[in-house]
């Protein structure tokens, strides 16, 4: 089974990492995930492309520290995260959480915090390719 | 020496994404950050965030070490 915490060049499954997240326990009530895909318009420009770079093995450390901080936080009996780096195309998959714990309530706040506090503390910067050029993006608050 | 990354729009604004820095007794992070930023203002411009051998460093009178690996970085923007 593949690490439950990873940076990737290539795509991931949704099915494949909740089956993984299934198989951890039979207790799990609850499974929330949320994927973030590359959209194809942004700030009034078409966007044809995202390249994203990243402080590797600080942001997968940090991931790690994330997952464990949700499982203690929200009682979780397990959780995964999977960000891919290097280019995606407009509508590609990015970022893929899943959050399982005995009911839905924890289950659906730890997914909304792993995004949340993932966007503020792992080390991952996306550039967004278009026609018109290429431009870093700035975060939204 | 000191190892001092950059990525993203803080490397594209440097011009590279790894410089080696001569280590001096007592130097701490602060030193080394006002040494880069007179080399490369425009980059230190957008410089929210320092880590210090894969740490997030928030304290920048954080003394070096020889062979330290310090990373400035500016807001994140994955997901």
């Amino acid at each position: 089974m593949r690490e439950a915490v990873r940076l990737q060049q290539e795509d991931f499954s949704q099915d494949g990492e909740i089956a993984a997240l299934r198989a951890s326990s039979k207790r799990m009530g609850g499974i929330a995930t949320f994927i973030g895909c590359a959209r194809d318009f942004s700030e009034g420009r078409e966007v044809t492309q995202i390249s994203f770079d990243a402080y590797g093995s600080m942001a997968v450390a940090e991931m790690n520290k994330l997952r464990d901080e949700a499982i203690a936080k929200f009682g979780l009996l397990d959780a995964r995260i999977v960000h891919r780096v290097g280019v995606v195309g407009a509508g590609d998959q990015i970022v893929f959480i899943a959050a399982g714990a005995e009911h839905r309530a924890p289950a659906l706040q730890a997914c909304q915090w792993l995004i949340d506090e993932l966007k503020q503390r792992v080390p991952i910067w996306k550039k967004e390719i278009t026609p018109q050029g290429d431009a870093w993006v700035t975060p939204h608050p | 020496m000191i190892k001092v990354l950059f990525f993203g729009p803080v490397a594209e604004r440097v011009g590279n994404s790894e410089v080696s820095v001569a280590f001096s007794a007592g130097m701490r992070l602060q030193d080394l950050r006002a040494q880069l930023q007179a080399l490369h203002p425009a980059a230190f411009e957008i410089v929210c965030f320092a880590a210090v051998d894969g740490e997030h460093a928030q304290d920048m009178s954080l003394p070096l070490a020889e062979h330290s690996e310090v990373v400035f970085m500016s807001k994140f923007s994955g997901g």
